[in-house]
C-alpha cells in the first residue's frame, strides 16, 4: 500500500523535525533572522468579521517578526478540492487550517510535518486540548496538527412555540421527534423539524451525532472496520428516516443547501433544527440592520425567542460531532520554523481571545489556556454559555476509534447521508440501506487499510 | 495544380491549430485512457490495474442509474427541443414585419450562461415561497395552499433539469428550422396547394421532408452536447435528490473530486466514447455531404 | 384555426416562455432579503431597492470575478480569432492532401467533451504550472472555441468568390497580402461573428473554471456564483443581481450582431 510504504520515511522525517523543533524550542519567542514569507490557508466562515479577525491576527505576527503572511481562504464547500488540488500540484501552503478528519487524511499521504515535539514545546504558552479532542490529530502515535477551536452544532428551537403548546424543551433525539409532532402545523406551513440529510456538515455531521449517540459506528476502538448491521444502527436509521415519513418536515427538506435550514428556521417555517451559531449571528445582524422602531422590536423579540440548546443525546449518551479546526504545517514549507512560529502566535490565548470576540459565538476554543481566556466572553447570555461548552460533548469522525484516513474517506464519500436518502427517495427498506452503506464502507476500508 | 506550394502554406497556416489540438486535446485524451487503467487516488502514486475500473462500474448500481438518468435527460429534452423548435419556426415563419426582432429576442436563452440558467430555473421551481416563481404565483392566486416541492422527488427533479436544458437550447432548434423552412422552394408549396393539400398535409409532405437534413443535424449535435452536459445538473441539483439526476459528467466529477478516485472518474466518461464516435460519424456524414 | 391566430398565440406564448424567467430574476434582484424571505411582494418589488447591487459591488469579490471573466474572454477571443482564421482559410482555400479529412476532424474535435478531458487536462496544466490562475483557462478554452470557430469560418471563407483573390495574385500579390487586403475585409462579418461566439463560449464556461482554479481571487463569474449559492447564510438578492449583471454584456454584444450569429448558426446546420 502506498501510504504504508511512506510511514518509515515519515518516522525518520518526524525524528529529524522533532529534533529541529526541540532545538528551536529552547530559544525565546522567535525573532527571525531573515524575512519569512508564508502562505496561510484559513476557513472562510459564514461570519465575515471572524475571517477578518483571523487575518488580522496573522498580520500581527508578520509585523512582530518582520515577515509577511499571505492569507488565502477556502470554504466549507471547497475544503476538500482545494487541498487536494494543492497536493496534486505540489503547491501546498506553509500553514493550513484543517478540519476534523483532514489531518488523518493528509498525514496518510505524507504531506504534513510531525508536530509532536512542537506541541510539547508550546504547551506552556498555549495549553493543551481536553482528552476528548486531543485524539483528533494523532495518527500512528504522532501529532500532525494542533486544534484551535471547534465549530459545533446546536439544537435551535423557537421557545414560544414550545411554551404555547406546553412542550418540554428536548434533550434527546426521541424527545425532539415527539416535540416535532406536537408542534407540527402543516396547514399553516409550519413544521416541527427541519433536518436535511444533505452533503454538508448539517447533514453528515448530525448523522454522525445521531449514530454515535445511539452507539452505532462503523469502526471499533482500534479503528478497524466493523459491520454497521447492528440494532443500534437500525434505531438510528429509523429515526433518520421516520422524520421524513411522518410528515413533520417541509416537503423539500432533503434538497436543502447548507443555508436551507437557516432560512427556514429564521422564516419560522420550522420549530427545530441543528445548526452552528451562524443562525444567532444572522439574527443579531438583523437587529442591527432594523429599519425602524417597529421592525427593531420584532427582530429583538425573535432574537430573544430563539434558543440554542445543547445537541440532543441518544440512549448511549450525548456525542456531538463538530468541525474541529486545527493548524498543520505542510512538509513542502520552505520555512518550517517561521511556520511553526506563526502557529504558536495564532494559538496563543491573547490572539485566540481577540478572534473569539469577533466570532459571534461560532468558535469554541479547545486549548485550555484559550478556553480560560474566553470564559467571560461566553457569559454573555444563555445561548453563548451553551456555545462555550461545546468542547465537552465533542467526538470526532470515526468514533470510537482514532481518526484514520479511511474514516475521513467514509465521511467525504457522502455514504452516511446517501443511505437515508435511498430510503426516503428511492423507497428502499432500512435494512437494504444499511446493507448498502455497510458494503460501501467496507470497500473504503479495503482500499485504504485499517 | 499548385499542390506543393499550397502544402507549405497550409502547414504554416494550420500549425497553431495543430499544436493546440495535439497538446491540449489528443495528448490529454490518451492520458485519460491511461488513467482509466490505473487506480489513481489523489495524493497517492498510481498503479496499473488493467480493466478493474471498467469491471467495477459495470457492476455498480449507481453507475447503472447514471446511465438511465442520462438517457432520460437527453431523450426527454431532445423531444421537447425538436417539437418546440418546429413550433417556434412555424410561428416566426408566419411573421413578416418584425421577424428578425422576434428571432433575435427568442435567442436570448441560448446566449445566456448555463450556470445562470440553472440557477434561474432552480429558483423558478423553488419550494420556498418568495423565491419560487411557480409556488409564489400559485399560492398568491389561491390555487395552492402549501408550496409544492417540485425538485424534492426523483421525477420532479429530473423534470426540472430537463426543463432547464430545454429552455436553454430550443431557440437554436427554432432558428435552424426557420432557416431550413425558408430554404424550401416556394414552388413545392404551390404545387401541393394545387393538388389540394391542406395546411397539415403541406407541413407533412413538403415542410418536414425539406427539413430532414437540418433535423438530423440538430438532433445529433444536441444529443452529443446534452449527453455530456455538466453545468445544468451540477448547479441545479448536484445530482440529487439521492442520485436521481446524476448524469455521466456530474458522476465523473463527483468520483474524481469528492471521492478522489481519478482512475474511476475518468473511466466513467470513457464509457461514452463509443456512443460519441457513432454519433459524430453520423453528424459528420450529414454535415459534409453537401460540401464541394 | 387561421394561420394568423396561430401565429399571434404562438408569439405571445414564446414571449412569455422566454421573458418570464428573466423577469423573475431581475425582479428578485431588486427586492430586499425580507421580501424574499417572507414573500411579501411577489410581482413588483415593494420597496424597490438597489442595495443588492451596491452590496454586491462593494462588499463581495464579484467585481474581481467580473474582471477575471473579461480578461479571460478577451484573451481567448484574440487567440481563437487568429488561429481559427488561419486554419479556416487554409481549409477553405488551400489545396493540400488530406484536406477533407482535416475538415471533418475539426468538427470531431469540437465534440470531444470537456467532461472527458477535464481530469487529464488538469494534470497537464498542473505540470505546466498553469493551474490556479487564469492561464489555465486561456490555455484550455481554445480547445473548444477554436474548432467551433474554425468550422464556422470555413463556411464563410468558402462562400467568398475566388475571383477576387485570383485577381490579386495576377497583380503579383503574395498569398499573405491577398489574405489581408482582399479576403479579410470581405470575411469581416464572419470573423466578427466568430469572435463573438468565442467570447460567449468563454464567458459562459463553467466546468474547467471550476476544476482548474481554487484561489478565490482568480475565479470567473460562473464559478463565483456557484460558490455563493451553497454557503450557509447569504443574500439571494445579491446572487440575482450578479446574474443580471453577468448577462447584460453578452446581451448587449449580441444585439449588435445577432443577424450574423443567426446566419452563422443556420449556415452550419442547414447548408452543411
Amino acid at each position: 500500500m502506498a501510504h504504508r510504504r511512506v510511514s518509515r520515511r515519515q518516522f525518520l522525517i518526524g525524528t529529524a523535525t522533532t529534533g529541529a523543533a526541540l532545538a528551536w524550542g529552547t530559544r525565546e519567542a522567535p525573532a527571525q533572522k531573515k524575512a519569512a514569507s508564508l502562505r496561510l490557508w484559513i476557513l472562510k466562515t459564514y461570519v465575515e468579521p471572524t475571517n477578518k479577525a483571523v487575518e488580522a491576527s496573522a498580520q500581527r505576527w508578520a509585523a512582530k517578526h518582520g515577515g509577511s503572511v499571505t492569507v488565502e481562504y477556502f470554504t466549507f464547500e471547497d475544503m476538500q478540492t482545494k487541498y487536494v488540488a494543492a497536493i496534486e500540484n505540489k503547491n501546498t501552503p506553509d500553514v493550513g487550517q484543517l478540519e476534523t478528519s483532514a489531518p488523518a487524511r493528509f498525514a496518510g499521504m505524507g504531506q504534513l510535518l510531525d508536530l509532536t515535539g512542537f506541541a510539547k514545546q508550546i504547551e506552556s504558552q498555549v495549553g493543551k486540548p481536553p482528552a476528548n479532542v486531543a485524539p483528533v490529530n494523532i495518527v500512528d502515535g504522532k501529532l500532525w496538527a494542533i486544534p484551535w477551536y471547534i465549530m459545533a452544532p446546536f439544537w435551535y428551537v423557537w421557545r414560544d412555540e414550545f411554551e404555547k403548546k406546553k412542550v418540554k424543551l428536548p434533550t434527546t433525539f426521541e424527545e425532539a421527534k415527539q416535540a416535532a409532532h406536537a408542534l407540527n402545523r402543516p396547514t399553516d406551513n409550519f413544521y416541527g423539524l427541519g433536518q436535511s440529510w444533505n452533503r454538508t456538515a448539517d447533514g453528515y455531521g448530525v448523522m454522525q451525532s445521531l449514530m454515535y449517540s445511539y452507539g452505532a459506528s462503523w469502526v471499533g476502538k482500534d479503528g478497524k472496520y466493523r459491520s454497521i448491521k447492528t440494532p443500534a444502527m437500525q434505531k438510528a436509521m429509523r429515526w433518520a428516516t421516520d422524520i421524513y415519513k411522518e410528515g413533520i418536515q417541509p416537503a423539500d427538506t432533503l434538497t436543502w443547501t447548507g443555508s436551507g435550514n437557516n432560512e427556514n428556521f429564521i422564516a419560522r417555517n420550522i420549530a427545530q433544527t441543528s445548526n452552528g451559531p451562524s443562525i444567532t449571528f444572522a439574527m443579531e445582524n438583523a437587529v442591527a440592520k432594523a429599519t425602524d422602531a417597529a421592525d427593531r422590536k420584532k427582530k429583538e423579540e425573535a432574537l430573544a425567542n430563539h434558543v440554542a440548546l445543547p445537541h440532543p443525546a441518544g440512549p448511549e449518551g450525548l456525542r456531538m460531532w463538530a468541525i474541529a479546526m486545527s493548524f498543520a504545517v505542510f512538509k513542502n514549507s520552505k520555512d518550517p520554523e517561521a511556520a511553526m512560529s506563526l502557529v504558536a502566535h495564532l494559538l496563543s490565548p491573547e490572539e485566540t481571545l481577540g478572534v473569539m470576540k469577533d466570532s459571534y459565538g461560532q468558535f469554541a476554543p479547545v486549548l485550555d489556556k484559550g478556553r480560560a481566556a474566553s470564559k467571560d466572553y461566553f457569559n454573555k447570555n444563555e445561548n453563548y454559555r451553551t456555545f462555550g461548552k461545546a468542547a465537552e460533548w465533542f467526538v470526532p469522525t470515526g468514533w470510537p476509534g482514532p481518526i484514520t484516513a479511511a474514516a475521513a474517506e467514509v465521511q467525504a464519500s457522502n455514504v452516511l447521508t446517501d443511505a437515508p436518502a435511498k430510503v426516503i427517495v428511492d423507497k428502499w427498506s432500512v435494512d437494504q440501506a444499511i446493507e448498502w452503506e455497510d458494503k460501501k464502507i467496507k470497500e473504503i476500508y479495503g482500499t485504504l487499510g485499517a | 495544380m499548385r499542390l506543393p506550394r499550397d502544402t507549405g502554406a497550409a502547414v504554416v497556416f494550420l500549425s497553431p491549430l495543430l499544436i493546440l489540438v495535439v497538446g491540449l486535446i489528443a495528448y490529454p485524451f490518451t492520458r485519460a485512457i491511461w488513467l482509466s487503467l490505473t487506480d489513481k487516488l489523489v495524493g497517492y502514486p498510481e498503479r496499473f490495474v488493467g480493466l478493474r475500473n471498467y469491471a467495477y462500474l459495470l457492476d455498480d448500481d449507481t453507475f447503472h442509474e447514471v446511465v438511465k438518468n442520462t438517457l432520460v435527460f437527453t431523450a426527454g429534452s431532445l423531444v421537447l427541443k425538436v417539437l418546440t423548435g418546429l413550433a417556434m419556426a412555424l410561428v416566426l415563419n408566419g411573421v413578416w414585419r418584425w421577424r428578425n426582432f422576434f428571432r433575435g429576442l427568442f435567442l436570448l436563452p441560448w446566449i445566456t450562461s448555463t450556470v445562470i440558467i440553472a440557477l434561474t430555473w432552480r429558483w423558478m421551481f423553488d419550494a420556498f415561497p418568495g423565491r419560487g416563481f411557480f409556488n409564489s404565483v400559485l399560492l398568491d392566486a389561491g390555487l395552492l395552499r402549501r408550496p409544492i416541492a417540485f425538485m424534492a422527488t426523483p421525477a420532479g427533479a429530473m423534470a426540472a433539469v430537463i426543463v432547464a436544458n430545454w429552455w436553454r437550447a430550443f431557440p437554436f432548434f427554432g432558428v435552424s428550422y426557420l432557416a431550413g423552412m425558408q430554404a424550401i422552394p416556394r414552388e413545392l408549396y404551390d404545387a401541393a396547394s394545387v393538388d389540394g393539400a391542406g395546411t397539415w398535409q403541406r407541413f407533412r409532405h413538403v415542410t418536414l421532408p425539406g427539413l430532414k437534413h437540418v433535423l438530423i443535424v440538430t438532433i445529433v449535435l444536441s444529443f452529443i452536447l446534452t449527453i455530456n452536459d455538466f453545468n445544468i445538473v451540477y448547479v441545479m441539483t448536484r445530482g440529487g435528490p439521492g442520485t436521481a439526476t446524476q448524469v455521466f459528467a456530474t458522476y465523473s466529477y463527483e468520483v474524481a473530486f469528492n471521492q478522489l478516485r481519478w482512475g474511476r472518474g475518468v473511466t466513467i466518461s470513457i464509457f461514452l466514447v463509443p456512443v460519441m464516435v457513432v454519433a459524430i460519424a453520423l453528424v459528420s456524414r450529414y454535415l459534409l455531404r453537401e460540401r464541394e | 384555426m387561421t394561420v394568423r391566430a396561430f401565429t399571434i398565440i404562438g408569439l405571445v406564448a414564446f414571449l412569455l416562455i422566454v421573458l418570464v424567467p428573466f423577469w423573475w430574476i431581475a425582479s428578485m434582484s431588486f427586492k430586499t432579503y425580507e421580501q424574499v424571505q417572507f414573500a411579501t411582494s411577489i410581482y413588483v418589488p415593494r420597496p424597490f431597492t438597489w442595495e443588492n447591487y451596491t452590496v454586491l459591488w462593494s462588499a463581495t469579490r464579484f467585481p474581481l470575478w467580473l474582471r477575471n471573466s473579461v480578461v479571460t474572454a478577451v484573451l481567448v477571443t484574440l487567440i481563437t480569432t487568429v488561429v481559427a482564421s488561419l486554419a479556416g482559410y487554409a481549409v477553405a482555400r488551400l489545396r493540400f492532401p488530406g484536406r477533407e479529412l482535416f475538415a471533418s476532424l475539426i468538427l470531431v474535435l469540437y465534440l470531444v467533451p470537456p467532461a472527458l478531458l477535464f481530469i487529464p487536462l488538469y494534470r497537464v496544466l498542473a505540470e505546466l504550472g498553469a493551474t490556479n490562475s487564469l492561464a489555465a483557462l486561456v490555455l484550455s478554452y481554445p480547445t473548444f472555441t477554436v474548432p467551433f470557430c474554425t468550422w464556422l469560418l470555413i463556411g464563410f471563407f468558402k462562400a467568398l468568390p475566388r475571383e477576387l483573390e485570383e485577381a490579386a495574385f495576377v497583380d503579383g500579390a503574395t498569398r499573405a497580402a491577398a489574405l489581408t487586403r482582399v479576403l479579410l475585409p470581405l470575411a469581416a462579418p464572419g470573423i466578427v461573428a466568430s469572435a463573438i461566439f468565442a467570447f460567449t463560449l468563454s464567458w459562459n464556461e463553467f466546468l474547467y473554471a471550476l476544476v482548474f482554479i481554487q484561489d478565490e481571487t482568480a475565479l470567473t463569474v460562473p464559478v463565483g456564483l456557484n460558490l455563493l449559492i451553497y454557503g450557509d447564510v447569504f443574500s439571494w438578492g445579491q446572487l440575482m443581481a450578479a446574474s443580471v449583471i453577468t448577462t447584460l454584456p453578452v446581451v448587449a454584444l449580441y444585439m449588435f450582431i445577432h443577424r450574423w450569429m443567426v446566419e452563422g448558426l443556420a449556415a452550419g446546420s442547414v447548408k452543411g
